[in-house]
């Protein structure tokens, strides 16, 4: 880790969050450091470090933070969240982190793949011909191929 | 202790319950249960012969469930008074004649099963609480698997294992094959500063003991492996610090971070996953034995008997004395106090001096036989009193007896009465006198000050103890501020009866602050609160009347804050002038009609 540039943090950042649902209790952590310990994606990649990026979000380090791919690591598992003895929302703080990233561009090409899947299909892993052929063997109905009506969930 | 049960001038009640205490400072009536103990306490020699008979096997409280005791039994060796007990729950009974081994084996006769609870009423003087903690339970923090991993331990069943006269008479083995174990680990706050899981707030004796816990373990074994895992070490007493410096000085590896999770291995000792401060990694420790230093909460009996003797309490569900540091073993109700636990968290010497504090506290009330009271004490005029039971809800002193349902009117106790006036205050029919604050003395108060050019007077009411002690604390700071305020004192904000705001504002004031002590910080309790509710009231029905609500302002102002009581002054002098003539004239008209 290098060191932490303060030049360009953005001190409404912290304010900015704690006015949102998920953000508001964020400032409580006395760094205990449970979330780490007890989080399974920090266990095997330490790119990933719940105490890290609650940090960095209150120390301003505004376009860090939203621009980095490590928040899209969380499997919101809610295990830090259980745990948080100062009751810090952290699973529902990266849904907020995810969000506000999302709105300002920054989406990593995979998850970006899955939403257009998504708005497209409506389904991230598509139904076809071979799939009802199957379930006709053994006396399914067949499912529609498409799923086009998800796409007035999202208007342009 | 055995001091205490050998006092020829104590009388120790074990086995007992308060079920419910009535009266006051210097004349308390305590009704006490005293349960059987079915052995004559006088006679048992605590020999044991009972027990040694006795076939009924359960867990030792005492020794937290890791020996046994049978259903007659002596809590500990030095229990008070050396005596046995019979858990008559437990004791497989005598009638019809099922056991009675126990009968049979005292040669002394001690035992009998006819004994029944007593209800005793002792007449006591004053109360000294002291009910103690219980320990945090640790089963709802599942992370560190208490109730799944045997070589868990919490904090007071490592204590017994290490202590001499404990089940393993002081040697240090593990739960699942009783072997001494090579490594240790202590987890820290454990339902301690916690906003979730336990209390809030810092225990205080957790980090001790387990530092204490350490030194004893290396002191037995120079060779084991102890890591202790915490957020902060508070070793803030005397010679504490020492105590830690000791500890790491041995080799006691003190890690910063909490664990997150703790897993069994096969051979059953136990693996924890811990962020270490130190090195920013995520660590795997494995360690045969794991001990969770357990917070301290209040005890069951708090809420029972904070009803029956009418006391407050902390946010924490600790009893609240009656100043943080000027009356720390006092309770607001007179002839009360409290030593130890009851009070908060703390450590046994602390305890120690609480309670010899307590002591002193309760002979210095006591050792006259009589005692002088304020003469400020409200005073019920009964021909007037409709019972409507106000002054009794109001009254944060429990001082007011009056009966709803059957009309009898209301009587005040001037002994618990302190004096706040706040039952004057709320009396919708006049009929409670204010001794020393009479309605008449204080409206004319207001009278003389409104007398001549009212338009440019900001009346103030002050509480004596907080707002008025600003005000001096202004004028001896030399703080400069408007001149024509105009202050009237009470005991407390909660004296400042409705009537003295319209006569204040019929008599021409252009502005009227009522101040009192911050919320919390109230000299009567929660008197203050009662203040802040008759404001918002009052500004209710200015607002409908017609009169413009800024007018009325409530301020909390501290002794110690006489630049915010000169600010205070400052912004309602600017609050003044905003009032114009004709506006004053408008508000005397309004109450005048309102009058009529």
């Amino acid at each position: 880790m290098g060191n932490v540039d303060l030049e360009h943090a953005d001190m409404n950042f912290r304010k900015e969050l704690a006015r949102q649902p998920g953000g508001e209790k964020i400032s409580a952590c006395f760094m205990c450091r449970t979330c780490v310990a007890s989080c399974p994606i920090s266990a095997v990649n330490d790119r990933f470090h719940p105490l890290r990026i609650i940090r960095m979000a209150l120390y301003g380090l505004k376009e860090q933070v939203l621009s980095s791919d490590f928040i899209w690591l969380c499997s919101s598992c809610y295990a830090c969240q259980e745990r948080c003895p100062q009751g810090v929302s952290i699973t529902e703080f990266m849904t907020l982190l995810k969000n506000m990233a999302a709105k300002e561009g920054h989406m990593p090409a995979g998850i970006r793949a899955q939403l257009d899947l998504v708005k497209g299909e409506g389904r991230i892993y598509p139904i076809d011909d071979f799939d009802n052929k199957k379930r006709a063997k053994i006396d399914l109905p067949a499912v529609p191929t498409t799923c086009g009506v998800v796409k007035e969930l999202f208007p342009e | 202790m055995t001091d205490v049960g050998r006092h020829p001038r104590i009388k120790l009640h074990t086995l007992s319950e308060v079920v419910d205490v009535k009266g006051y400072v210097g004349n308390f009536d305590v009704r006490i249960l005293k349960k059987a103990r079915y052995v004559d306490e006088k006679e048992c020699t605590a020999c044991g012969d009972c027990a040694e008979v006795c076939p009924v096997v359960r867990p030792d409280e005492f020794n937290l469930g890791l020996s046994s005791r049978k259903a007659i039994f002596s809590p500990f060796p030095q229990a008070v008074p050396s005596a046995y007990v019979v858990n008559i729950n437990e004791c497989l009974g005598h009638n019809p004649s099922v056991c009675a081994k126990c009968i049979d084996a005292c040669d002394k006769g001690c035992i009998n099963f006819h004994m029944s609870d007593q209800e005793i009423v002792e007449s006591v003087g004053s109360i000294v609480v002291a009910t103690g903690l219980e320990p945090y339970d640790p089963k709802e923090l599942d992370e560190y698997g208490y109730t799944r991993f045997e070589n868990v331990l919490t904090s007071l069943e490592f204590e017994r294992l290490i202590n001499a006269g404990g089940p393993t008479k002081g040697e240090v083995l593990r739960p699942t094959d009783r072997k001494r174990p090579r490594s240790i680990g202590f987890i820290q706050c454990v339902g301690s500063r916690s906003a979730k899981k336990g209390g809030n707030y810092c225990s205080n004796v957790c980090c001790m003991n387990t530092v204490k816990g350490t030194l004893m373990l290396k002191e037995h074994y120079p060779d084991i492996d102890i890591k202790v895992f915490y957020i902060d070490i508070r070793a803030f007493g005397k010679g504490f610090e020492e105590l830690y410096t000791r500890s790491r000085r041995l080799g006691v590896h003190y890690l910063r971070g909490l664990p997150g999770t703790v897993e069994e291995d096969p051979d059953r000792s136990l693996r924890v996953a811990v962020e270490n401060t130190a090195t920013g990694k995520l660590e795997i420790h494995h360690l045969d034995m794991l001990v969770l230093a357990l917070g301290i909460k209040p005890a069951s009996s708090t809420q029972k008997l904070q009803e029956m003797l009418g006391l407050q309490l902390t946010p924490d569900g600790f009893f609240l004395e009656a100043h943080p540091k000027l009356q720390p073993v006092d309770a607001a109700t007179r002839g009360v106090f409290y030593a130890g636990c009851a009070e908060g968290p703390k450590d046994i010497k602390e305890s120690v001096t609480q309670a010899s504090a307590a002591a002193a506290r309760a002979i210095r009330l006591m050792h006259k036989g009589e005692i002088t009271s304020e003469p400020i004490t409200s005073q019920v005029i009964t021909e007037h009193c409709k019972s409507c039971g106000k002054c009794a809800e109001v009254c944060p002193y429990n001082a007011i007896t009056v009966d709803v349902k059957k009309k009898i009117p209301a009587e005040v106790n001037a002994a618990a009465c302190a004096g706040c006036g706040t039952c004057a205050a709320e009396c919708p029919f006049g009929a409670i006198i204010m001794n020393h604050f009479t309605d008449p003395q204080i409206l004319n108060q207001v009278e003389a000050l409104l007398e001549e050019e009212p338009k440019e007077k900001i009346l103030a009411f002050a509480c004596n103890w907080c707002s008025y002690a600003g005000a001096d604390f202004a004028g001896v700071s030399r703080l400069q501020y408007p001149p024509n305020v105009r202050l009237i004192r009470t005991m407390c904000s909660g004296r400042v009866d409705e009537k003295f705001i319209w006569e204040g504002f019929e008599k021409g004031a252009p502005v009227i602050l009522v101040s009192g002590c911050h919320i919390g910080d109230c000299h009567y309790i929660d008197a203050n609160h009662w203040t802040e509710k008759r404001i918002k009231k009052i500004h209710k029905k200015m607002e409908k009347s017609g009169i413009r609500p800024e007018r009325l302002q409530l301020e909390w102002i501290s002794a110690a804050e006489g630049i915010r009581f000169a600010r205070v002054m400052e912004r309602m002098e600017a609050l003044r002038q905003s009032v114009t003539e004709e506006e004053i004239a408008e508000t005397i008209e309004i109450l005048k009609n309102r009058k009529k």
